[in-house]
């Protein structure tokens, strides 16, 4: 069995330190506001490295990491945390994420690049107005790239209730963006009219 | 249409089918218009939940204190010079002990296989239990530094021309089995990658799913997490471990950057 231990040089620092951005994005579809994410984040790698001192890292690094912070964040953050500010898009602007990609995309003309992002931003509005359970499967599996199977570990859950739980989540999205599209063209409809 | 690959078509797309499953899969869409079209909508939805993935970096001040928690829990130990002298006595018996028990293990008839040996220096590696014996980004500085140390002639690919999404960090020897094989780190995005290479003489590519491309056959498995690559070419065989998304096809652009190439390879794995 592959097992991390703390005696030994750089195992702490390297399972957390190049994890912590994916750590922070998926504390940031938890708890919806920075600081908060923060504060989990670092909740999660003190009790990383508490683990790490009596029972060693079994598997994969970033499962066991996420399961961490997910577990925290069940136990004891969620009750605490602050109100439900969902910040992806203005983050992802901020720092340097797709939109900015985009538009060093010199090959892209700008009505297609306008149009990619409103349809980005369409999702992740979409997105978050999924239920958490929901919402939580479709980060690990389509952000983090997370199988079924390691997903269940960090839910502590079975690998069909991820299974479905994606396929709802997925309904719950196609029902939404084809609402939001459908009012897209009735506006576009009444302004051209 | 099918009920039962109708509903398959998610587990298709999400990669969490058997070869056998997905080739039904595959067959039966091409006949049916309905579950072809099913596949089709599905596939765009999930790229296009891809494509509005934000891309967080955590805070400069998140990280440091982040740092400050793991240098708080490695304080530096003060021996006497009595328990030093314990210590480094102690060390001694375990490193020939250590010593002893991995030359065992190397020869003895229970060797294990490529995959649990890649995998395995993959993971010493990330601990930093598996010191690189060459530093250095350059192919052609790695490919000279192994001449003369391997019974195989091994030489780094250094393609495309131009700037890469990868770079190499360094390399050194192994052991495994009774030679050396040739063991290279790799980082894409961050991301470390580990190859081992030794002669298609001493092992073959076996296990996992077989992903048959251009000529090549190569295996895909999954081991403790870790993504894993098989394959072998021209007398060659290598191994290929990652943590990268998907089945670690990613990792193919470390060899594999052309575009044609890579999307030959990749296109073969992914969904129709």
């Amino acid at each position: 069995m592959i097992r991390f231990r703390k005696a030994h040089t750089g195992t702490a620092e390297s399972a957390i330190l190049e994890n912590l951005d994916a750590l922070y994005g998926f504390a940031m579809s938890l708890t919806r506001n920075p600081t908060d994410a923060e504060d989990l984040v670092q909740e999660a790698c003190l009790r990383a490295i508490k683990g790490l001192a009596h029972n060693g890292i079994r598997s994969n690094p970033k499962v066991w990491l996420f399961t961490i912070l997910r577990n925290v964040w069940i136990n004891e953050w969620r009750r605490r945390a602050s109100g439900p500010e969902f910040i992806f898009l203005e983050k992802a602007r901020a720092e340097g994420g797709p939109l900015h990609e985009c538009l060093s995309d010199e090959r892209e003309r700008p009505e297609d690049w306008l149009e990619r992002n409103m349809a980005s931003g369409r999702l992740r509005s979409a997105l978050s107005g999924l239920p958490a359970a929901f919402r939580e499967v479709v980060v690990l599996r389509y952000f983090e790239g997370f199988s079924y199977r390691e997903i269940a570990t960090i839910l502590g859950c079975p690998a069909g209730t991820v299974m479905s739980r994606l396929n709802r989540a997925r309904a719950e999205l196609r029902s939404m963006l084809d609402e939001e599209n459908t009012s897209l063209i009735l506006r576009r409809k009444r302004g051209s009219g | 249409m099918d009920k039962h690959i109708f509903e398959q078509i998610p587990l298709y797309l999400d990669d969490e089918l058997q070869e056998g499953e997905r080739l039904a899969v595959e067959t039966h869409v091409k006949g049916c218009h309905d579950c072809r079209a099913a596949l089709d909508r599905e596939r765009e939805l999930i790229a296009a939940i891809r494509r509005a993935r934000p891309l967080y970096s955590a805070p400069e001040t998140l990280r440091g204190r982040v740092t400050r928690l793991l240098r708080q829990s490695n304080p530096p130990e003060r021996f006497g010079s009595y328990r030093a002298l314990i210590a480094a006595s102690a060390f001694l018996v375990l490193a020939s002990a250590g010593w002893w028990l991995s030359a065992a293990t190397l020869f003895s008839k229970d060797r294990p296989s490529l995959v649990n040996v890649a995998v395995d220096h993959h993971v010493r590696y990330l601990q930093g239990r598996l010191p690189l014996e060459v530093f250095s980004d350059s192919p052609e500085a790695i490919s000279a530094w192994f001449a003369g140390k391997l019974r195989f002639n091994f030489r780094l690919p250094d393609y495309p021309q131009g700037p890469k999404p990868y770079h190499v960090e360094g390399a050194r020897l192994v052991g495994f089995k009774d030679d050396y094989a040739a063991y290279v780190v790799y980082r894409l995005n961050g991301h470390p990658i580990s190859l081992l290479v030794t002669s298609n003489a001493v092992a073959q590519p076996s296990g996992g799913e077989e992903i048959p491309w251009e000529g090549l056959r190569f295996h895909f498995q999954s081991v403790a997490g870790w993504k894993v690559l098989t394959w072998s070419d021209d007398g060659l065989t290598y191994a290929l471990v990652s943590n990268l998304e998907e089945r670690g096809q990613a990792s193919c652009v470390v060899c594999h950057q052309d575009e044609r190439v890579f999307r030959g390879l990749h296109s073969s794995r992914e969904p129709m």
